[in-house]
């Protein structure tokens, strides 16, 4: 099969697939592809992609390929296609969200000491949404539950995986001026 | 003991409405306002002043009848203590004594942290609000190709059959039917795709429940043996005991039937 040919018939099944297509899926219909191969091609076809300047992109997310719209005509298809599905989350899912991606897995209680707020309401919603999912249980007394998020999660933030996370602003800095005494007492107090 | 936003019917439409937080998060999100409210450094807090501005604030709620729950009073109390504390006059100098502050403070920090995040998140090109992708029912494809689907032998489906008649059976034991029924196999044919066409895959028990009577099940039942011999549908579950699943394979075949 002529390299041209394979880059079709990749694109023909990331066309036709509702998720994204991962290299390992491609493998198993390409079995004589060579795994770095098949990872030439999709970067060629991202960028041959991109080159035409379409309305539609050829993306790498949720640790895989995925054919998109441009975020310019966002507003058209929504005027189209009133039975897109609306893209809603609260504040509080954002914040469960963001605090359950960088420190998965986490329990229900670690989450909430950071919030200072209950938030089972709104981590099972976000089960039910399957943007999270159990991962375990953590072995401590009561055997909490583990959550952590989905390939869906990746898919709806456009990440390419957990480490595509923006990062964190470093708390340890925070930590070490806690401790360098920036903090300590007033001189009068003291 | 809970929370809300005004936004919270996207996702439990029962929760009681108890505080508005549709300007608070909570108190920790409440505390970070005041500070970037009064412009004072997080580090150092005056904490009588933050401490009078966000009891100040729960009044407010009580008067709005707004119910302050629990969270925001854990605060006030540990606000009132860090207060008191840091007017104590010290009988002994420690060195390594820590500022009063300084959990509430580390605490406000990693909360903060995650909020900047949640912000940063929101901020990003979301599936659905600002790139789509191609929407259209895979149902069918999924559940090929992530689940081994077995088909579903007949005696299985009659069993189900039987067992769905079994428990329904009351419904219509004394059921007056007023006039003959008219409904024909191929009308039901026809029904059942019909419903295919807008639903990949329905499952079986759905069919039956949506019938009316005793003859509109059998007739139902007829009509998916007759789909199923002629390959229109396919009759699959995930694994021996799941819900038995009917999905739609073609056309139907006009010639045969």
């Amino acid at each position: 099969m002529e390299p041209t040919d394979i880059k079709k018939a990749i694109e023909c099944i990331i066309f036709v697939s509702d998720q994204p297509v991962s290299v390992d899926k491609l493998q198993q219909v390409f079995t004589e592809l060579e795994k770095g191969d098949m990872r030439k091609y999709l970067k060629e076809l991202i960028q041959e992609w991109g080159a035409l300047g379409r309305g539609i992109i050829l993306e790498e997310v949720a640790g895989g390929y995925q054919f998109r719209t441009d975020p310019a005509y966002s507003e058209y298809i929504t005027n189209f296609n009133k039975r897109v599905k609306k893209f809603r989350l609260s504040r509080a899912a954002l914040e469960v969200l963001a605090i359950i991606a960088y420190k998965q897995p986490v329990t229900r209680v670690e989450v909430e000491s950071i919030r200072g707020v209950d938030s089972s309401g709104v981590i099972n919603a976000l089960l039910e949404r399957r943007i999270l999912e159990i991962k375990g249980r953590k072995e401590v007394i009561g055997k909490p539950f583990l959550y952590g998020t989905t390939g869906e999660f990746l898919e709806v933030f456009g990440l390419k995986n957990l480490s595509d996370l923006p990062t964190l602003k470093e708390i340890d800095e925070i930590s070490k001026n806690l401790d360098t005494g920036i903090l300590s007492l007033p001189e009068e107090l003291s | 003991m809970n929370e809300n936003t005004h936004e919270a019917d996207a996702f439990s439409p029962h929760e009681p409405c108890l505080v508005k937080t549709h300007l608070f998060e909570g108190p920790l999100d409440l505390l970070l306002h005041l500070i970037k409210k009064n412009e004072v450094d997080i580090y150092d807090i005056p904490i009588a002043v933050i401490t009078e501005q966000y009891i100040e604030y729960l009044d407010l709620m009580k008067e709005l009848d707004l119910q302050v729950v629990g969270e925001y009073l854990v605060i006030a109390a540990e606000l009132s203590l860090i207060k008191s504390r840091m007017l104590l006059p010290k009988p002994v100098i420690e060195e390594d004594e820590l500022d009063p502050r300084a959990e509430l403070v580390r605490r406000l920090i990693e909360y903060q942290r995650y909020r900047d995040a949640a912000n940063e998140l929101i901020g990003r090109e979301i599936l659905g609000r600002d790139v789509f992708k191609r929407d259209f029912d895979m149902s069918v494809y999924v559940t090929e190709e992530e689940i081994e689907l077995v088909p579903v032998d007949l005696w299985s489906l009659i069993e189900t059959f039987r067992d769905f008649y079994r428990k329904r059976s009351h419904l219509w034991a004394d059921q007056i039917v007023f006039e003959v029924e008219s409904v024909t196999i191929e009308d039901k044919i026809a029904e059942v795709l019909g419903k295919l066409r807008v639903k990949a895959v329905i499952r079986f028990e759905e069919f039956l429940e949506e019938c009316a009577s005793k003859f509109d099940l059998v007739v139902t039942f007829l009509a998916l043996l007759e789909l199923a011999r002629m390959e229109n549908i396919l009759v699959v579950q995930e694994a021996h005991g799941s819900p038995i699943l009917i999905s739609y394979s073609g056309e139907p075949n006009i010639g045969t039937y």
